[in-house]
């Protein structure tokens, strides 16, 4: 109770929570879709509460039966002992069975509330997981990684505690308390009359400090994610605090803030003692009037049933609004899981998807799709497809009306290597990812050996397309891990090849644990070129037909220059390629160059073809490789 | 994992002593605290017998109440001074229980704040020592595990300090009252009740133990899990363009099985805990029941004994299982304090020493005598810089070029003695840099770092990050400088506009226009710029070398750059390979050279011709 998030990651300390509604219907209606298959247990959890209620209201009984037999009250019913057995071991034997069953009641229903919560959260944070890998490129580009993270994570946890703290305990937790008062009404009705007019004012009193603990609570939460925050900025930032000598200036604001911190926690530390003891106080007064008023008439047994009912009653009152906040953080954390499970994913494969001879090794699920393929997309299929690659008046904008291509048309034939070249915003990056449909066209249409892509199922269409991109991913594991990425046909000698053949071989071997190398940081420990050869060993090993490369523009030495161009043509050989190109030499080395300008083709030839039309592609050659203008003249 | 994190082994005795400085370090601030520590215990004390009074005091009464029962119904006098008697006794209850609540309040109050004090006081020391910590000491450690330590382990000590302390302190007391007016009251029953309490200590502990193991094991399930989302969606593009897909959902699929698995056994020991408090008072009450009851029937206890032990049983339970649990949280407390301890044990080496110069002002002449520097940790790999010397007069430009690795960054890195570095080696004003005050060398130097790393404070704030206080006449000015006002006005709150990690997204050319106008703003002697402009187009970027050949008038200058372009009209261009100098000169004369300077002069400027073909057709297409 006394620990705050401090344990969790500190971006997600940053991110405050909403809080509003404890219950919301129609969130729960829709995460019962989750708990339904666990219904069972579920409701075998719940119904255990009125069997536990049964014993816990049997078990002071017994106890007033005894104080009263001592005072020589007769045992009468299911009390009185057998013939034979001395009351008070018959007695005593009861009172043990009933606690002992009433513990183990308790036991499996907590562990059966836990087991159903769990297990309904599991498949509720793979579900999430599932559905935001499916979502299109476009999201990701507009949601933080560390809130994606937090959806299926701390989001996630903040439900399932409302399985195993808050919902069902919050109900049962109030029927208890109601159960008891009915049960000390029917044992004496003149006492429980007396108590019940302190316990009110006492309760409210409880309430409303562990209220206020709530509150000063959250404050202190607000407060020392601020201060992690400060922290953890000033780690990062270290450098920069010392050349510009911010220390004794940060360190004043950051006591400033520690101090606020510390004092915040003065009220909850405040507030949680003085509910501490008002709960002990009202035990200690209700005792007191009982006695009092069972002066005269009330027997030894009816004391000590009130006393034991009375421990049973303030109880639950003790951490009551805890359960209450905790159904709070977990109704917004579930809008929030819904909200992007809500997000439909723009890119999505066709109800009835063609299916390419090529490039699927599932001959199963192959003849499944031949069987529900429509009939235009088989006639649209070329009989032996090895990579032609047509774009038919493309328009794509990744936001609105901002249109980054703009009716773009062209063709290249299977095994032809074509450069795209213009100038930054052209459309050239934007081409290479509408290809492998990270994005999906808003007009015209994106053909692969004759099928509309969109008629391709997506993990299909880029087995076949092979990418490259400038910024090279590298994942948390080993090299032969990163060549491979999950695909188990891919084996270290088949890896080993591809890196050989584009000379990536050389520096693995020099790692220490060669291909099972652990790359530190994702490839921290990797220089760039490096990295290029990486990834040019990775698109090789997957063996794609169709090839699409953006080329990096950063300067590497030249040693490291010249084994990335072998590497290239290597990837290139046999295939039909699609390259961004920034280097002369694999400009030079393409069958077609097409010239984009504002997301449109401007024009397209040999290179040859477009230096004898001196158009875009020439000037933009001459003014780059060819003469000796002086570095200004350019821009004269 | 770093290599460099990984702990080395220590012996016994390196432990033992390390323990000991914990301790130390854990006493100088618990004494700093003392008189809140000294009354919390003062009125554990009290607490503990007021706490046992109550219970002894109901039963006394239960007494008197079933006496009065027992009066003969014709004794009027009889009844009324009884009745007297009751209402007198149930008026003492309630001041009992009043004061009871009274002393627990502030013993509870008291240590807590006590632990938040300590907690207050040790976060502050853990800020102002990585304040002074060098540049060498982040190299080694890890951000992550730097906040681990500040976050986590903190709140370890914390829990230890406060709660911890609290039931230890009160613990022991308590039972030792309870149990002697229990034996005072009837030491047969007593003997009895308390003969399943040793098993039960055993057991709590056992059990506070277990409950730690399957925490952690949650915690870590729970971490692979967020690095595997991370990591899939950082790098989602890849994701999709390889289908992954499939291959990272069964991953996903698995550690989620596996955090199921954890879950599930924390759970099961979680719910154990009621179990086991229930299973003590249920044993206790079923031998005071038994036992108590065949006492009472023999005449030799009363009814309200029988409540007083029911009473003591049901309330000594749990302040007994809360002391198992104590004992894991001591355990765990003292574990981080001696973690906290290695960071706050490892010394400011870069400081200013004993016997500095007294210098107030630098004019900002450098020299470098025969530098040879490796990076703290990677000494095993060649060194950054090996024998490099060289002198650069106070206003003088310097450019300094070279492949990437060749030792540029450190070069610059050293100057503000951002690393530690051997007397002898480097000078300014011809005084070694070691003598001088950091203040005033650091003062004297503005450097914008390779990483222009902004926090997340108003633009404005930013760019007067190394003034007195923020001067918006000076921000406006060196904002104008760097070429960076003309961004300001597209800002949603123009200076105001939150920037950093939690602010606005500004682009890697914008953050860099900014730390150079942070730079600027200092007006530094010494302006050290490590390739600050990679990230501006080459537009911008001459923009604002004309503003700097401003700056540049009157200070000393480093200008680290991986184009050549940017370095063309230094006074002095030194060239580095390897960590060596290899060429210098201007820029006319290493061109007639043909060396290494040529080489990448020719490289880059076919790339530049590139791009400023490109600008030179979009700009004349747009008309």
């Amino acid at each position: 109770m006394s620990a705050p998030a401090a344990g969790s990651a500190p971006q997600q300390l940053i991110e405050d929570e909403e809080l509003g509604k404890a219950f919301d219907g129609r969130l729960l209606r829709r995460l019962w879709h989750w708990v339904a298959p666990y219904r069972r247990r579920a409701l075998l959890s719940i119904s255990l509460v009125a069997p536990a209620f049964a014993l816990e209201v049997l078990g002071p009984k017994v106890l007033g039966a005894g104080a009263d037999f001592w005072s020589g009250t007769p045992l009468a019913g299911w009390l009185a002992p057998p013939a034979g057995l001395d009351p008070i071991w018959w007695l005593g034997g009861l009172f043990v069975v009933i606690s002992l069953g009433n513990l183990l009641l308790d036991y499996v229903q907590a562990i059966l509330l836990a087991v159903t919560g769990q297990a309904a959260m599991r498949d509720m944070r793979r579900d999430v997981f599932a559905h935001i890998q499916k979502l299109h490129m476009g999201f990701f580009d507009g949601y933080p990684v560390g809130r994606l993270v937090t959806r299926a994570t701390g989001d996630i946890e903040h439900v399932s505690e409302a399985f195993t703290a808050g919902l069902v305990l919050l109900v049962t937790d109030v029927l208890r308390m109601l159960g008891f008062a009915v049960v000390l009404f029917h044992t004496d009705a003149h006492l429980a009359g007396w108590t019940f007019l302190v316990i009110p004012p006492l309760a409210f009193a409880a309430f409303v400090f562990r209220w206020r603990v709530r509150g000063a609570f959250r404050r202190s939460r607000v407060l020392i994610a601020r201060l992690n925050a400060t922290l953890q900025e000033s780690v990062s930032g270290m450098k920069v605090i010392q050349l510009f000598s911010r220390e004794a200036r940060n360190q004043r604001e950051f006591e400033k803030l520690n101090a606020e911190h510390r004092d915040s926690w003065v009220d909850s530390i405040r507030y949680d003692s003085a509910l501490f003891t008002v709960v002990e106080l009202a035990a200690g007064v209700v005792f007191s009037i009982v006695i009092w008023k069972a002066t005269g008439y009330g027997s030894a047994g009816v004391i000590v049933q009130f006393v034991r009912y009375m421990q049973r009653f303030f109880m639950p009152l003790r951490d009551l609004s805890a359960k209450y906040s905790v159904m709070q953080s977990a109704m917004a954390s579930l809008e929030r899981i819904f909200v992007l499970l809500d997000t439909q994913p723009a890119v999505r494969d066709a109800v009835a998807p063609a299916s390419t001879p090529l490039g699927s090794d599932d001959s199963a699920s192959l003849s499944a799709s031949l069987a529900v393929e429509p009939a235009a997309a088989r006639v649209a299929r070329p009989a032996a497809g090895l990579g032609e690659v047509e774009f038919r008046d493309v328009w794509f904008a990744y936001r609105g009306e901002e249109w980054v291509l703009r009716g773009l048309s062209f063709r290249v034939a299977a095994g032809e290597r074509a450069a795209f070249v213009g100038a930054t915003g052209a459309g050239k990056t934007t081409v290479i990812k509408l290809l492998a449909r990270l994005y999906e066209i808003q007009k015209g249409a994106i053909l692969l050996d004759g099928v509309d892509i969109r008629m391709i199922p997506q993990h299909e269409l880029r087995r076949r397309v092979a990418m490259v991109l400038q910024d090279v991913f590298l994942f948390s594991g080993t090299i032969a891990d990163n060549l491979a990425l999950g695909r188990a046909d891919l084996t270290l000698p088949v890896l080993q090849r591809a890196a050989a053949a584009v000379e990536a071989d050389r520096f693995i071997a020099r790692l220490p644990r060669g291909y099972e190398t652990e790359l530190r940081e994702r490839g921290a420990n990797l220089s760039a070129g490096q990295r290029q050869l990486l990834s040019f060993a990775r698109a090789l090993a997957h063996g794609a037909d169709v090839l699409v490369l953006d080329e990096a523009t950063s300067s590497i030495d030249t040693e490291t220059e010249a084994t990335l161009q072998r590497g290239i043509h290597k990837l290139m050989e046999g295939k039909t390629a699609l390259v961004i190109a920034h280097r002369l030499s694999t400009i030079e080395d393409v069958d077609r160059i097409y010239a984009l300008h504002h997301g449109k083709l401007a024009e397209s030839g040999t290179h040859a073809q477009l230096l004898a039309q001196g158009g875009l592609y020439a000037r933009l050659y001459r003014l780059q490789y060819g003469g000796e203008a002086a570095p200004g003249a350019a821009a004269g | 994992m770093s290599a460099a994190a990984l702990p080395e082994p220590r012996s016994r005795e390196q432990i033992a002593q390390e323990r000991r400085q914990m301790f130390r370090r854990l006493a100088y601030y618990m004494r700093r605290s003392g008189r809140l520590y000294a009354l919390g215990v003062a009125t554990t004390l009290v607490y503990a017998l007021l706490y046992v009074a109550f219970p002894y005091a109901m039963g006394r009464t239960t007494d008197a109440v079933i006496a009065y029962a027992r009066l003969a119904v014709a004794d009027a006098p009889a009844h009324t001074s009884a009745a007297r008697g009751i209402a007198w006794m149930c008026a003492g209850l309630i001041g009992l229980a009043l004061a009871r609540g009274a002393v627990r309040y502030f013993s509870r109050v008291e240590i807590f704040n006590a632990a938040r004090e300590i907690e207050y006081r040790i976060r502050n020391d853990l800020f102002a020592h990585l304040q002074r910590l060098p540049q060498s000491f982040y190299l080694k450690w890890r951000t992550g595990d730097l906040m681990s330590r500040c976050v986590n382990d903190l709140t370890a000590v914390r829990l230890m300090l406060g709660p911890g302390l609290l039931n230890l302190a009160q613990t022991p007391v308590l039972m030792a009252v309870a149990v002697g007016a229990m034996l005072y009251q009837n030491a047969t029953l007593t003997g009895l009740m308390l003969l399943p309490y040793p098993l039960f200590l055993l057991i709590a502990r056992g059990f506070g133990r277990r409950m730690h193991g399957a925490n952690l094991a949650v915690q870590e399930g729970l971490a692979d899990l967020s690095s595997h989302l991370q990591e899939t969606f950082s790098g989602i593009a890849v994701v999709k363009a390889y289908a992954m897909e499939e291959t990272s959902r069964r991953r996903f699929d698995v550690l989620a099985q596996q955090l199921y698995d954890r879950n599930v056994e924390l759970a099961r020991v979680g719910a154990t805990m009621p179990a086991l408090t229930g299973l003590l008072p249920l044993s206790g009450m079923a031998i005071v029941f038994i036992a108590g009851g065949l006492q009472i029937r023999a005449g030799e206890m009363t009814t309200g004994d029988f409540l007083f032990f029911m009473l003591m049983n049901y309330e000594l339970g749990l302040p007994l299982f809360m002391l198992g649990w104590m004992f894991n949280l001591v355990q765990r407390g003292t574990a981080s304090m001696t973690r906290i301890d290695e960071v706050l044990a490892t010394p400011p080496s870069i400081a200013d020493r004993e016997g500095s110069a007294p210098i107030e002002t630098l004019r900002g002449e450098i020299e470098l005598r025969g530098l040879t520097f490796a990076y703290p940790g990677f000494e095993a790999r060649a060194s950054a810089l090996r024998d490099v010397s060289l002198r650069i007069p106070a206003g003088a430009v310097v450019g300094i070029v070279g492949p990437v690795g060749a030792g540029k960054t450190a070069l610059a890195s050293l100057v503000p003695r951002l690393y530690e570095l051997p007397d002898g080696m480097l000078f300014i004003d011809g005084v070694d840099v070691n003598r001088i005050p950091l203040a005033t060398l650091r003062r004297a130097i503005a450097m914008v770092p390779q990483d222009p790393f902004l926090f997340s404070l108003s633009l404005a704030d930013n760019v007067a990050y190394g003034l007195p206080e923020t001067d918006m006449a000076r921000v406006r000015d060196a904002a104008e400088r760097a070429q960076l006002a003309k961004d300001v006005a597209d800002l949603p709150y123009g200076y105001g506009t939150l920037v950093g990690e939690r602010g606005v997204m500004l682009s890697g050319g914008q953050r860099q226009r900014a730390a150079l106008a942070r730079a600027l703003a200092l007006e530094p002697r010494i302006l050290i710029l490590d390739d600050t402009l990679s990230a501006v187009d080459a537009e911008t970027e001459a923009a604002i070398q004309a503003g700097l050949r401003r700056a540049f008038e009157g200070r000393t200058v480093l200008v680290v750059a991986s184009r050549v372009a940017t370095v063309r009209e230094a006074d002095l261009i030194v060239v580095l390979d390897d960590g060596r100098i290899v060429e210098r000169g201007t820029h006319e004369d290493l061109l007639a050279r043909g060396g290494l300077y040529t080489r990448l002069a020719h490289d880059q400027e076919a790339e530049a011709r590139r791009r400023e073909a490109l600008a030179e057709v979009e700009a004349e297409e747009a008309l």
